[in-house]
């Protein structure tokens, strides 16, 4: 008795030691890959071996379209009739979106256990550089030979030459590069009731902005008799001053951070002389206080507090947070006379008027050579196409009749349906949650569907395909070519001097001079910025995306 | 003279209860303004933003409905619930033995062992090889790939084993004589001694497997098998893109009330067990144990 406690004991002892040397950091970092091979693995060429007899069993890995809603249950239809269609055993896991998807892509990839069919995830939303990585570690296969087994799908999604180019390397297209979100979907906008009660115009070069952002910040345009409003709203999102104000920048043709225009002037934009320019506007915008002074610390959710509190009347924004019925509702409760109305972009001194920089960046899909090395790859192309045809409703809205109709102009509609059981309700989300990953394609039935009209508390009838319609038609910078350029080895201090130095400027805490500008660009340049954009031509040149 | 040294004992008091005051609000404020926000209704946050008070009127449990009314709710707690009772029962019972084992002082290889349980402290095995290892165990999407790699903390080890070293040996050799073995010596005179050490000790597991991340993230591939802090992060994740959510259907409290509610939430079971277990903290356990 004595001994068999005694080697309880000592086993408990060597159990705890060997679990207390398997415990991890407390906070885990970015998981490193192993040793990258020299040069990616020789492609496998994909089996056309006709059905095989037993199901496939194919694993796919993609974020979620709704993350709160969770994954589909396991009794969930569309399973048994990719069973029974496609002889295939689908298990669909929801991969964490940002720096926990990328570890956990990086571990399975680590211990050589990708899934089958998954979505590149990445931190810093560079879906093209994880893709790039994994390629090297030989753990991904070409997928050129899969497209022909999909040609539908092939036709909707993978139609984008650019977007093929992005995802291939060494002579091999590795990814298959989904469309991105709707493009263009962000611009101005301007409250339509307060130049009317003011009586001004709609602004259409950066002077009248500023004298309409001026009267908006002076002129109580909202009536209650206190001096609570600016004229423009924003936040820092992005590098250098962000996305938000391109607007401002594309007016002196200077938007975002790439000269894409051609291959004489490529380079940085601040390079470009109109960009000191474009910069003194932007500080006078700031000096006369007509700008919300909270705008480089605003989050992107205060900044949406605010406008649906009335805080601005100008700004810029994505049309579908500022359309969409559930977040246009708290803003039509608080002002149900209140309107906005799209704007175009200012036109600058050499009639330059750029809306913003179009990156297109959408997800990238991947099929592991682990996968076709066990025959998995015509199943894998099978399933693809089914989502583009067959599946397609299923998946992106349910079952016909049930979670949706199709009505007499040929729109998805849930009229007449149980509420609950309409693709649109919160219990029915879990069902439809590969549809923005790998279903939609931006077809005009699933926009119209996805964002209809509705009428607001006064009875106004708000179209947010309006808002879009006019966003897209503005003339934006096509800065594609942004994913194949790699961040220099010491980004994070070239971003940080980058955007610092620029807020510095427009905030005043450095004075924007000839001496100060060109010692910024000095700054710059003793950071590498020659060489960076050295490098970046060069991959742009490689990529063919510079004329 | 004594005068004096009396005032300058008053002022040193009235200065010290200045000083904890501004301590004790620089805590409270930012604490009652996640309270505040947690409750604040959607059309005053809409419209005012979040204001330093709210009258009792106006409080709405409308965050706190969506949350806990989601229907992964249940599941979420008691995954976590699990995951937190059976991670602290399995901490103990391998953290007891190995703390009392190395509390001997004549141990053999007590000093080998010492430096290689302060090598995994000093250096961690990193993720992929910790990943390898689990997966090599077939546990993925088990509760045993969250509890068992943080089994053992090297720390709670060395605190629970310095605790132990400071009982009187002349308790263990009593029981020695009386003919107990060392699993006897454990089980009926440390472990009832030790309460104070192993409720701090059971806490500090409880806290790391209640608030554990990350891990279920990297093993648990089940929706079903995840755990609350897994949950609120996907609500809130929907909440903060909820521009690119087409319907109608989440959004009837703002983001910043649902993060507030759910930094209450999972903060209330460790509130309520904090106060319950404090009072072990402090009380002495040996008084009458050992007589002269």
């Amino acid at each position: 008795m004595k001994n068999w406690k005694m080697i309880f004991v000592v086993s408990l002892l060597v159990l705890s030691q060997i679990l207390a040397a398997c415990a991890p950091a407390a906070t885990p970092t970015e998981a490193a890959p192993p040793e990258a091979t020299q040069a990616p693995a020789e492609p496998t060429a994909v089996p056309t071996a006709t059905t095989p007899p037993e199901p496939v069993d194919i694993v796919l890995w993609a974020q979620a379209t709704v993350t709160e809603a969770g994954a589909p249950p396991e009794d969930w239809i569309a399973y048994q009739i990719i069973h029974d269609e496609l002889n295939i055993n689908l298990t669909y896991v929801i991969v964490p979106t940002g720096a926990d998807g990328e570890a956990k892509i990086n571990a399975v990839a680590a211990a050589n256990d990708l899934p089958d069919l998954f979505q590149m995830v990445s931190a810093n939303n560079d879906n093209r550089g994880a893709l790039l990585r994994l390629v090297d570690l030989g753990l991904m296969a070409p997928v050129e030979d899969l497209m022909p087994l999909m040609p539908e799908r092939t036709k909707l999604h993978y139609n984008d030459p650019l977007a093929i180019d992005l995802v291939s390397f060494y002579d091999h297209q590795y990814g298959l590069p989904e469309p991105p979100p709707i493009p263009k979907r962000e611009g101005l906008v301007i409250r339509k009731d307060w130049l009317d009660k003011l009586g001004l115009s709609v602004p259409t070069t950066p002077e009248e902005l500023f004298t309409v952002a001026q009267a908006f910040t002076t002129q109580d345009p909202d009536g209650n008799g206190k001096n609570d409003t600016y004229g423009y709203g924003g936040f820092l999102n992005g590098q250098g001053l962000g996305t938000r104000f391109d607007f401002i920048m594309g007016a002196y043709g200077v938007p975002g951070v790439w000269n894409f225009s051609g291959k004489g002037d490529f380079g940085l934009n601040v390079r470009n002389p109109q960009y000191k320019d474009a910069l003194t506007y932007f500080k006078s915008l700031v000096d006369a206080k007509v700008i919300d002074p909270d705008w480089p610390t605003l989050t992107r959710d205060d900044f949406r507090a605010r406008w649906k509190q009335g805080s601005f009347g100008i700004m810029w924004e994505d049309f579908a947070a500022l359309t969409n019925k559930s977040n246009y509702e708290p803003f039509d409760t608080n002002f149900p006379d209140a309107e906005w109305i799209p704007v175009a972009s200012p036109k600058g001194p050499n009639g330059d008027a750029y809306y913003g920089v179009y990156t297109g960046r959408g997800q990238i899909f991947g099929v592991s050579q682990k996968a076709v090395d066990e025959g998995k790859g015509e199943a894998i192309a099978s399933l693809l196409e089914w989502m583009a045809t067959d599946g397609y409703y299923l998946l992106g809205f349910g079952e016909e009749g049930k979670n949706f109709i199709i009505d007499a102009n040929g729109n998805i509609s849930t009229e007449g349906l149980d509420p609950v059981e309409a693709y649109t309700a919160p219990e029915r989300q879990p069902f439809t949650q590969m549809r923005n990953q790998l279903v939609f394609y931006n077809s005009e039935q699933e926009i119209v569907a996805r964002y209809p009209e509705y009428k607001t508390i006064n009875g106004r009838t708000m179209q947010p395909m309006s808002f879009l319609g006019f966003f897209q038609e503005q003339a934006w910078v096509d800065g594609r070519g942004i994913q194949v350029i790699l961040p220099p080895a010491n980004a994070a201090d070239f971003d940080r001097f980058y955007t610092e130095g620029l807020i510095q400027f427009v905030l005043g805490q450095k004075e924007l001079t000839d001496e100060t500008w060109a010692e910024y660009l000095a700054g710059l340049d003793s950071l590498g910025a020659a060489e960076y954009e050295a490098a970046a031509k060069q991959a742009l040149t490689d990529a063919g995306l510079l004329k | 003279m004594l005068h004096s040294k009396t005032r300058d004992a008053m002022m040193f008091q009235i200065g010290l209860a200045i000083f904890l005051t501004i301590i004790l609000l620089i805590i409270l404020i930012p604490f009652w303004r996640v309270i505040v926000t947690a409750f604040i209704p959607l059309d005053i946050y809409t419209r005012e933003g979040v204001p330093f008070f709210l009258s009792p009127t106006q409080w709405t449990f409308e965050a706190f409905r969506q949350l806990l009314g989601h229907s992964m709710f249940p599941r979420a707690i008691w995954n976590s619930v699990v995951i937190t009772l059976l991670g602290t029962a399995i901490s103990l019972f391998l953290t007891v033995p190995l703390a009392y084992g190395l509390s001997t002082r004549n141990l053999p290889g007590r000093k080998l062992i010492m430096t290689l349980i302060l090598f995994t402290y000093l250096f961690s095995p990193g993720l992929i090889p910790v990943y390898l290892l689990i997966t090599g165990m077939k546990l993925t999407n088990n509760y045993l790939a969250i509890i068992l790699p943080p089994a053992v903390s090297v720390y709670n080890t060395l605190v629970m084993m310095s605790f132990f070293e400071g009982l009187p040996e002349e308790l263990k050799d009593a029981a020695r004589i009386d003919g107990a073995n060392e699993l006897q010596v454990l089980w009926h005179i440390i472990l009832p001694l030790s309460k104070p050490i192993l409720l701090t000790i059971g806490l500090f597991y409880a806290v790391f497997f209640w608030n554990e991340f990350f891990t279920p993230l990297l093993y648990l591939n089940d929706n079903n098998l995840m755990p609350l802090p897994v949950l609120l992060r996907n609500i809130l994740i929907s909440a903060s893109f909820n521009e690119y959510v087409e319907y109608n259907a989440f959004s009837s409290a703002s983001i910043e009330s649902l993060k507030a509610a759910g930094v209450l939430i999972t903060m209330i079971p460790m509130l309520l067990i904090y106060p319950w277990i404090q009072r072990y903290f402090t009380k002495g356990t040996l008084v009458g144990g050992v007589k002269e």
